[in-house]
């Protein structure tokens, strides 16, 4: 009556059990009555006492009453019946039907057999081999055809809300994660940190070995044809010796990888490579890592540093020569100008109108006024004269004064002819009517003239590399001349007075000179380390030299800080023929053969210890090349951020 | 002009009057001049003429004023002031009317003291640091040194005439402005004569009598570009120091600074818009409000000139009109509306520009370093020149 289904293995043996648990006399009875006799009883599985008043215990399959059977036995009965009847043991009561059953022996056996907990069947094995139809492995054939479940690829609700929920506690506070335990700090300690720094430093001075260089299309086995030696590559090859040889091996080019021999040089190969290990280098490469604009340093925008000449304003336009030199009065209203035609022109700065033109005959090398406001006087070198004129472009006090200061000597002794080789004249006739009063006549051809700050004195220079008589200074009070120098220090290139102190600057080819004019000796000398020096200018405040030279260079000098060049630019692209301070603004500007004026900002600190800021402002274009030449000279402005240039093409300009 | 000089002759003895000019209404035609003379002659013979007039050969036919509008008979004159040390004057047609010599050197600014009637007065300023006062006739077209103005120490440089037409300023190299007095006199100032100079060269030429400075203004550090009134009692001037200042004449003392960061040219002042403009050596004109005491507030840039600004001047009747003349050979007409670009650039000139000035008919006119003098008409939307 029990067969086991195959539905699960598990469920198989627990409803085993459950039959052979519940296996009471009475169950066991009724099975047994169902194949003996069929008296059933249709009340079905009800507590058989409800029907204990009754005469009958239940009904038949035919609806008839099956009636309780005669009970006349009583325990006496029961008792002798236990003692006399064999089969008493095996003897059921039957409750639905009230009737005793005799099991069988077939049916004792299977009583016996549940109750040890057996199988009923006798034939069934318990022990068979069991068939592993749900493993993990993948079947070809799955056991069901089932397809998989939506919740097998969907994320869990609940799994959801769970996780949601501990999130919001975790946000609330309720939860606290986890303390994680600081253990760290008593673990460990640092083993080095007594040690000396410089072990330390010697720790961190691993190098690591060379590395083998990366095969190449040389070492494949299969080379691309340019690789391969041709035939003269392969002699030379052989002919070398190994240590020259360019490649240790020669290319080879296989068909397929198969075929490839052994490589005969692995071990030579090996060794090599030990032995570079082995006697490696041992030396730190320090790589500087600069960022190439951290070089460059920091300089204000030209923007910040205003005023300063940006744009030409005035042409002057008259000369037919290309003009030497150019100098403005000390008042800022007068231009004059020097120039190859043989005239000096005086213009009107503000109008560029030429006011007056001397002719002086001869190509004129430089022009200067007198910067003492109360006299008004140009000197001009021309060829071995210098002359000295009148223009009588001021006030009539002023003029009155700069010829009183003429005519002075005129009342005194006569002329000092302290030597005879320079010659005091005066102008006469036409000559005084054009403005030109003196003329101090030289034995050689004068280059430049410049003018003492106090008016008195003036300084020509004639160079000649062969004799001391380079430079005179004269005294126009006193119509005097004398040469400061007797030696020959080189051919002198320009000359300039110091504007507060009684110094002498003497610009030789290479090198400037400072003498004391009072103690009479020299005080130092400037190494510009350039080669031909052609133009100088000395700083108002004295301390500081420009000066520019033919190969393009412009040197600063700083005089407290060195005697070499505290600075060198490099701007111009050809010869620099003249530089200029300005005097009351910090600019200075060189003029070059280029044809370009570049103006420049030079603040003057007068702490000692922050050296001077020099800024590239502004290059100025006016001039047309002409012969090779640019600009000529430079000059600024006394009062206004204005500068002037000559040029070779006949003009000057004015740039503002 | 309602009034007009004129004056009357005629070969016809009866019909002589005097010789002395009238004033007579511009809008006076044939039979208006008729009645004149009918009156001026009453005493003389009683009957009544009807005269014909000839102006200068030409029969009039119609009211003097459109009569001399169409012969091109002109009452306005302008003067100018030259590099050749002379002044001339000019009349609006160009023709020249008369050649004021008298400096021995440049003339740098002129001015009229007084411009109606038969007798102007005139001002010229030179490099020679004078300022002279001249009287013209104009009828008679003879002109005469009335006042020579002595005690600048360097060239002046402009002049300016105070709207009353008894006194004006002169700006000169010498950082200083002086006030004079523009009324001619017969008498000769006093002045100081410096002890050591030549007696010889006392005696040179001088053209008229020597007048010295009613007052003497000082606190520019570099030459006085500019000067003119503001008032009656302002003067304003502008200087190569950067700077613009305003001076009380009253007190002689100096009321605001305006500071910019470039050499002035030239200023202009106009009542109509209060305003001041100023041409520096930058390209900019710029306009400056003088009431404000802190100063150096510009209140617009005009940019559109290429060179230096030498000149600039506002319409006399025109609150927003302003013409500015400069060295790269242009003068601009500007709106100040339309600051962004002039309304015309008049481009006659072949060279640099140096002055700029406007009639009372609305004439525009420009001086240059090419020894012209341009004017210029604009009416409505046309400008020709």
């Amino acid at each position: 009556p029990v067969t086991p289904t195959l539905d699960c293995g598990s469920s198989v043996h627990s409803s085993l059990v459950g039959v052979d648990t519940r296996l009471s006399s009475e169950c066991v009875a009724l099975g047994l009555q169902r194949l003996s006799s069929d008296i059933r009883n249709t009340v079905g599985n009800i507590p058989m006492e409800w029907y204990k008043d009754f005469p009958h215990i239940g009904y038949n399959l035919d609806g008839k009453k099956i009636y309780k059977p005669i009970r006349n036995k009583d325990e006496l009965d029961d008792f002798l019946d236990k003692m006399e009847n064999p089969e008493y043991w095996r003897t059921v009561h039957d409750k639905q039907t009230g009737s005793d059953v005799v099991l069988s022996d077939d049916q004792v056996e299977l009583v016996n057999r549940l109750q040890r907990g057996q199988f009923g069947d006798v034939n069934f094995n318990e022990c068979e081999p069991m068939v592993e139809f749900f493993s993990s492995d993948v079947m070809i054939h799955p056991v069901t055809n089932r397809p998989a479940d939506k919740r097998s690829f969907i994320p869990s609700l609940t799994e959801k809300e769970k996780v949601s929920k501990l999130v919001h506690a975790i946000k609330m506070g309720w939860i606290k994660p986890r303390r994680v335990e600081d253990d760290g700090r008593g673990r460990y300690y640092n083993l080095w940190a007594s040690e000396d720094s410089s072990i330390l430093a010697r720790h961190k001075m691993h190098l690591p070995a060379p590395k083998i260089p990366l095969p190449g299309h040389h070492e494949s086995y299969n080379p691309p044809p340019e690789y391969l030696f041709t035939d003269e590559e392969r002699a030379l090859w052989e002919q070398q010796d190994p240590a020259d040889r360019k490649l240790p091996f020669v290319p080879r080019k296989y068909s397929s990888l198969r075929q490839v021999p052994a490589f005969s040089q692995f071990i030579h190969e090996r060794f090599e490579r030990c032995l570079d290990l082995y006697l490696c280098p041992r030396q730190r490469k320090m790589r500087v890592n600069v960022n190439p604009e951290d070089l460059i340093p920091q300089l204000p925008k030209p923007k910040d540093l205003q005023p300063f000449p940006t744009t030409r304003s005035l042409v002057y336009r008259g000369h037919s020569g290309l003009v030497r030199s150019i100098s403005v009065s000390p008042s800022g209203q007068w231009l004059a100008s020097g120039s190859d035609d043989g005239s000096v022109r005086f213009w009107e700065v503000c109008s560029s109108r030429c006011m007056k033109t001397v002719q002086v005959g001869g190509a004129v090398k430089s022009v200067a006024w007198n910067p003492n406001p109360s006299v008004c006087l140009l000197a001009v070198a021309l060829d071995s004269v210098v002359l000295i004129l009148s223009p009588s472009l001021a006030d009539k006090q002023v003029i009155l004064s700069s010829e009183r200061l003429l005519s002075a000597q005129q009342e005194g002794e006569e002329p000092a002819e302290g030597n005879g080789s320079v010659v005091w004249s005066e102008a006469e006739g036409e000559e005084l009517n054009q403005g030109l009063r003196l003329k101090i006549q030289h034995p050689k051809a004068v280059h430049q003239v410049v003018w003492h700050a106090k008016g008195d004195y003036l300084a020509s220079v004639m160079p000649d590399n062969t004799s001391h008589l380079q430079v005179y200074i004269h005294q126009l009070s006193r119509r005097r001349s004398q040469n400061p120098f007797s030696r020959n220090k080189g051919l002198v290139q320009c000359i300039s007075f110091h504007p507060i102190r009684p110094y002498f600057f003497v610009a030789t080819q290479r090198s400037i000179r400072i003498y004391n004019l009072v103690k009479q000796e020299m005080t130092k000398k400037l190494q510009t380390n350039s080669k031909w020096i052609s133009s100088m200018a000395v700083h108002p405040g004295g301390d500081h030299v420009i000066c520019g030279s033919y190969d393009c260079k412009l040197s600063w000098f700083d005089l407290d800080l060195s005697t070499k060049p505290y600075k060198m630019l490099r701007h111009h692209k050809k010869a620099v023929r003249g530089v200029a301070y300005h005097r009351l603004y910090p600019l200075f500007a060189s003029a070059s053969d280029d044809g370009s004026v570049i103006v420049c900002h030079g603040t003057v600190y007068n702490d000692l210890l922050q050296n001077p800021l020099i800024v590239p402002v502004k290059v100025l274009r006016g001039h047309v090349m002409t012969h090779d030449l640019g600009v000529l000279d430079v000059t600024f402005h006394p009062t206004q951020p204005w500068v002037f240039s000559s040029g070779a093409d006949a003009t000057i300009c004015l740039f503002t | 002009m309602s009034q007009i000089q004129a004056r009357f002759f005629t070969e016809d003895k009866r019909y002589v009057v005097d010789d002395v000019p009238f004033s007579i209404p511009a809008a006076s035609e044939v039979q208006d001049l008729s009645n004149v003379i009918n009156k001026l002659l009453e005493a003389k013979n009683g009957n009544k003429v009807d005269f014909d007039f000839l102006v200068r050969g030409q029969f009039l036919r119609t009211s003097l004023s459109t009569h001399m509008a169409t012969e091109g008979i002109s009452t306005v004159w302008i003067l100018t002031g030259s590099y050749d040390k002379t002044a001339r004057i000019w009349s609006t047609e160009g023709k020249p009317a008369m050649t004021v010599a008298g400096h021995t050197d440049v003339v740098k600014d002129v001015a009229w003291v007084k411009r109606e009637g038969l007798t102007s007065l005139l001002l010229t300023a030179s490099l020679d640091q004078t300022v002279l006062l001249w009287e013209w006739n104009s009828e008679r077209n003879k002109v005469k040194a009335r006042h020579c103005c002595r005690g600048h120490a360097g060239s002046v440089d402009t002049i300016s005439v105070d709207p009353t037409g008894t006194k004006f300023c002169s700006g000169s190299w010498d950082k200083m402005l002086k006030i004079w007095s523009a009324v001619p006199t017969d008498e000769q100032d006093e002045i100081e004569e410096p002890a050591d100079r030549p007696r010889k060269k006392q005696k040179t030429q001088q053209l008229g009598l020597t007048r010295t400075p009613l007052m003497t203004l000082s606190g520019h550090s570099e030459a006085v570009s500019s000067v003119l009134w503001c008032d009656s009692e302002e003067v304003c001037s502008a200087s190569w120091d950067h700077t613009i200042r305003i001076w009380d004449v009253d007190t002689g003392g100096m009321k605001t600074t305006l500071t910019g960061s470039k050499v002035f040219n030239c200023i202009s002042y106009s009542p109509l818009c209060r305003r001041l403009a100023s041409g520096s050596t930058d390209r900019h004109i710029r306009l400056w409000d003088p009431r404000t005491k802190d100063g150096s507030l510009v209140l617009l840039s005009l940019t559109s000139h290429t060179g230096w600004v030498t000149a600039v001047k506002w319409a006399p009747s025109h609150a927003h009109q302003l013409v500015s003349g400069s060295l790269d050979n242009l003068v601009k007409l500007w709106d100040t509306r339309s600051c962004k670009a002039p309304l015309y650039d008049l481009a006659a000139h072949e060279d640099k520009v140096f002055c700029v000035d406007w009639t009372e008919s609305g004439l525009m006119l420009s001086g240059g370093a090419d020894n012209k003098l341009y004017t210029y008409r604009y009416s409505a939307q046309q400008a020709e020149a």
